[in-house]
């Protein structure tokens, strides 16, 4: 019980201490950019917070009802996410910028569904393993129809467009099906396959095939494409080991661009250090562990792929993040979970944590009851221990 | 390992209990392997930010640091320019410059098009220029633009955006006095460098230094440290020049030029006991606001530059010189009832003819006959010793740019001639400062004084950087002589003289006309109808203060000194001694004064 009571009070702790530091740096790095262009230096802050707020009263809201009843939700939600991804592309309703349509006019802010729709796969896949657990290994259900779902997705994605979504949405969707234990042969051919759309995808668009040759070589052209790589790298570099102070970074002064979105962890490194850098890594890898390890005492299979989704969701989105910043992959647009500004991908990862405390709990309780929860290390499971 | 197959017989047992439990065992083992390659991930991570953070810092943060501080230069203000009371002459307003960013520009055409109207192109031209330097991130495209063309490429700017055209105020000279003192001020290039006149002459003094700083900058450009110095302002410039009078003297040059539809005129007032200017008119003149519009003819400060034949003025001189080696005396008679004189096989005439006149009537009356015959009582080389002494053939060494020297020949160069053209003031080019300043000198009791137009230089803090003191340059005749002088100048505005429309009552005046054909350089002969006519004089008489001459090129009607140009001197004189609150009264002729300010 012990244990368990931990497990959750670490998630809930980590995720608040990560919105918390977010908070201060998405302050930092917008209050000039703020105070500039809308005469207050708490604009963004003030929706950020805002978000922050709806995000945990979703958060406590799921992590209270019994996740189980809400199974059979998921096919509605697999529908109302097709339908506002779909709607992204209405005038009036879908909102355009820098080239993309990704947003949905909802009052007082945005909503981006690629987001959700990263959430409800990981939900859908979950629940779908769990029914054809026993047919993974065939081609047919281990692979088709769930990499059919998600195509399906990935296809509307691909058109706002938002490349990122589409990379970390057939990640995750790997990751599962390798789970669910889909055959490894099946999924590395399909990855195979994938790899010349991938590269005609990549290619297709001169603006894509640009960002990645500058990916390779930010330095070849440090006012031009590789602008943003390298300001990021001087951010960091700027940082050493404990960092310029918090506000006092330089690069937020409209040199690194998306600071307080997509590359506010190199701000963190700026102003924090390495010392901060490593302590915003370490709480994601505690977060990560934890995820995990609720997902080791889990009872079924749809809570353990439920959990194990969830958990690998943040962490994935967080290290691609983190090697985007730190020039290791090439960009696209992915926000760092909990500190990133950014509507939705906050309101999203909240709840998903919500769901995995939901869980999390659950097992706390139904290992109270059972009273076996003396042993519950990584590589055991309750439910593993009670068959014995 | 040993782990590992220690658990291999439970799985069986699972398998054998649960067909749902081997792909869910299978799974977890996956799942560690799929954990692993995330912790795996999340360690290249912390590597890469050590060698980012740390080994890289160096370099890095050098960078950093290069971008933040920006090289900037400031420009200093260009000190002020004021009257000897001072009144603002020249001072500098803020206006702003229009620069472009041709490397960010998407649609030249089209931008050209909206833009040209209002900078004053061709939209074909600005567009050509724009492609021209199309890998440029800078270029001026009007520079220091007035505050309705400002206005307006501001509202341009709101519609297109700024990233590819931007305004920055800058320092623009302005001379708030219009024409008033055009020519003394002269007027600066667009980078305010001074390129005419004073601005020029003391450029160094009021251009003030360039600092170059270092200064945070955000990726924008916006200055981010506030604790920057100033470039180091100019020195302020004193004049000599009263404006009042300047004005005065402007607009009488005026007037005599509508009224005798001449070329040009030209007029100097001069503080006789200092060698202070009070004034210096040209007319044509310019506006020095918008000098690039004006055409060279009429930015000319004829009374420093440009040479003309004195004619009768000159012939003060010559008595000066006679009196002072007394080769005459004040009531020797001179037989002109001929004439005309022949000298060197030419003959020099009167304009009116005269019977026996007296030294003094020479002077009075103009007589060229009675001139040459005093000049050759006096000989080459004493008249020519006077000349050099007098100034002539030589700079003023006033304080301004573009000087001229005038032609005084020297004897081994004369011809038979000579000497009886040089006595009625001809063979010789002076500036119409040169004639001033031998003027003032008689009225000074024969002490040559050296001309100057600033007399203060004082810092952007108030203290005297330097103070010009009144400068001695030699006795040229005694005081008795230069009394005489004077005497007999007073007659030439009297009774029988030629200039009695330069007589003012009460304050009297002293002065001489002149009136000389221009030589044609063409032809290679005197002009016959193109005259410039002067009169040049000073007041009072008796305690000269002002010392002024009045050049009027080319007079149509009228080619005589003491019909063109003495009532202009008279006008002057009278309007400046109202301006100045001086009595006009004889008696109280020795308090006229030109007030120096503090």
């Amino acid at each position: 019980m012990h244990l368990n009571i931990r497990d959750t009070r670490s998630i809930v702790i980590s995720v608040m201490i990560l919105a918390g530091i977010g908070t201060l740096m998405v302050y930092s790095s917008t209050a000039l950019m703020s105070m500039r262009s809308n005469g207050s230096g708490f604009y963004y802050l003030g929706k950020h917070l805002f978000t922050v707020c709806v995000g945990a009263i979703v958060m406590v809201t799921l992590s209270k009802a019994d996740y189980q009843k809400f199974r059979p939700l998921v096919y509605v939600l697999l529908a109302v996410s097709l339908i506002l991804l779909v709607l992204v592309f209405m005038p009036g309703i879908g909102i355009s910028a820098n080239g993309a349509r990704r947003w949905l006019r909802l009052w007082p802010t945005t909503f981006q569904p690629s987001e959700l729709v990263k959430v409800v796969m990981v939900i859908f896949l979950a629940d779908y393993m769990d029914k054809n657990i026993q047919r993974m290994r065939e081609f047919r259900y281990g692979i088709m129809i769930p990499v059919g779902v998600m195509l399906v997705f990935q296809a509307i994605i691909i058109l706002q467009p938002d490349f990122g979504a589409v990379m970390s949405l057939g990640i995750l969707t790997a990751g599962l099906l390798i789970l669910g234990g889909a055959r490894l042969s099946h999924i590395g051919a399909l990855l195979l396959l994938s790899l010349p759309a991938v590269y005609v995808l990549i290619m297709s668009s001169p603006y894509r095939a640009k960002r990645f040759m500058c990916f390779l070589d930010p330095w070849k052209e440090p006012f031009g494409c590789g602008f943003q790589l390298v300001q990021s790298f001087i951010a960091f570099g700027s940082g050493n080991i404990f960092g310029l102070g918090l506000g006092g970074s330089k690069q937020k002064l409209y040199f690194l661009p998306e600071a307080h979105t997509d590359f506010i962890f190199s701000l963190i490194g700026e102003e924090l250090g390495l010392a901060g850098a490593l302590l915003v890594l370490g709480i994601f890898v505690w977060l990560f562990i934890k995820g995990v390890q609720v997902s080791t005492r889990t009872k079924d299979p749809f809570s353990y792929f439920l959990t194990l989704g969830l958990t690998m969701m943040i962490g994935v989105q967080a290290v691609i993040n983190f090697a985007v910043s730190t020039g290791l992959m090439p960009t696209k647009g992915l926000p760092l979970p909990f500190i990133s500004y950014g509507g939705s991908a906050l309101l999203i990862n909240m709840a998903s944590v919500g769901i995995l405390i939901n869980i999390s709990t659950r097992n706390e309780k139904r290992a109270m009851e059972s009273g076996a929860y003396a042993d519950n290390l990584l590589r055991r499971s309750p439910y593993m221990k009670r068959r014995k | 390992m040993a782990g590992r197959k220690k658990q291999k017989p439970e799985i069986r047992k699972l398998w054998d209990e649960d067909p749902k439990e081997i792909p869910f065992k299978k799974s977890r083992k996956r799942a560690v392997v799929l954990n692993t390659i995330i912790f795996f991930g999340f360690a290249v991570i912390l590597l890469r930010l050590v060698d980012l953070m740390i080994l890289s810092h160096e370099k890095l943060s050098e960078r950093a640091e290069q971008q933040y501080i920006r090289e900037k230069v400031l420009e200093p203000q260009r000190g002020v320019i004021w009257d000897r009371q001072m009144r603002e002459m020249a001072t500098n307003v803020e206006a702003d410059s229009l620069y472009g960013v041709p490397s960010k520009m998407k649609d030249t055409r089209n931008l050209s098009r909206d833009l040209a109207p209002l900078v004053h192109v061709s939209s074909k031209q600005l567009n050509m220029r724009l492609l021209k330097k199309k890998r440029k991130d800078f270029i001026w495209i009007d520079r220091k633009m007035d505050m309705e063309t400002a206005r307006d490429i501001r509202m341009l700017l709101d519609k297109l955006g700024y990233g590819a055209l931007g305004l920055v105020p800058e320092s623009r000279r302005f001379y708030p006095k219009g024409r008033t003192a055009s020519h003394i001020l002269g007027f600066t290039d667009i980078d305010n460098k001074g390129i005419a006149g004073i601005e020029l002459m003391y450029n160094e003094y009021l251009k003030g230094e360039v600092r170059n700083v270092s200064i945070g900058t955000d990726a924008r450009g916006n200055r981010l440290s506030s604790d920057i110095k100033d470039a180091v302002s100019g020195n302020n410039l004193l004049l000599t020049i009263d404006e009042g009078i300047q004005y005065i003297v402007e607009r009488e040059l005026s007037n005599a030029m509508t009224e005798w539809k001449s070329k040009a005129a030209v007029a100097v007032m001069m503080d006789p006991g200092t060698g202070e200017i009070l004034a210096m008119a040209n007319m044509p003149a310019y506006n020095p606001n918008h000098a690039g519009k004006s055409r060279d003819y009429a930015r000319r400060n004829r009374a420093i530059t440009d040479l003309y034949e004195p004619g009768s003025t000159l012939k003060t001189v010559l008595a000066a010189a006679a009196l002072e080696e007394e080769v005459v005396e004040l009531d020797e008679e001179f037989d002109v009832s001929k004439g005309y004189i022949v000298v060197g096989g030419k003959a020099i005439r009167d304009v009116h003819p005269h019977e026996v006149i007296t030294f003094q009537e020479v002077i009075q009356k103009s007589s060229n006959v009675g001139a040459v015959q005093i000049g050759l009582k006096l000989g080459e080389e004493k008249y020519y010793s006077y000349l050099r002494s007098f100034g002539f053939g030589e700079k003023t060494g006033i304080d301004f740019p573009g000087e001229v020297r005038g032609i005084l020949r020297q004897i081994k160069d004369w011809s038979g001639t000579s000497l009886a053209a040089l006595s009625i003031g001809q063979e010789i080019g002076v500036t119409p400062l040169q004639l001033l300043r031998a003027y003032a000198a008689i009225a000074n009791d024969g002490v040559l004084m050296k001309p100057y137009i600033v007399s203060d230089i004082i810092s952007p803090q108030g203290d005297v950087v330097k103070r010009v003191a009144p400068k001695r340059e030699r006795r040229v005749v005694s005081v008795d002589t230069a009394e005489t002088v004077r005497d007999i100048l007073k007659m030439v505005v009297e009774e029988g003289g030629t200039a009695q429309r330069a007589y003012i009552r009460g304050n009297l005046v002293a002065g001489k006309t002149g009136t000389a054909q221009i030589f044609d350089p063409e032809t290679g002969r005197y002009s016959r109808d193109k005259y410039v006519s002067s009169f040049v004089g000073f007041v009072p008489a008796d305690n000269p203060r002002i010392a002024l001459i009045v050049v009027v090129y080319e007079a149509e009607g009228s080619a005589y000194g003491g019909v063109v140009a003495a009532p202009v001197f008279k006008k002057i004189i009278e309007d400046t001694f109202a301006y100045l609150d001086i009595p006009m009264e004889r008696d109280e002729n020795r308090i006229i004064l030109v007030s120096k300010p503090r």
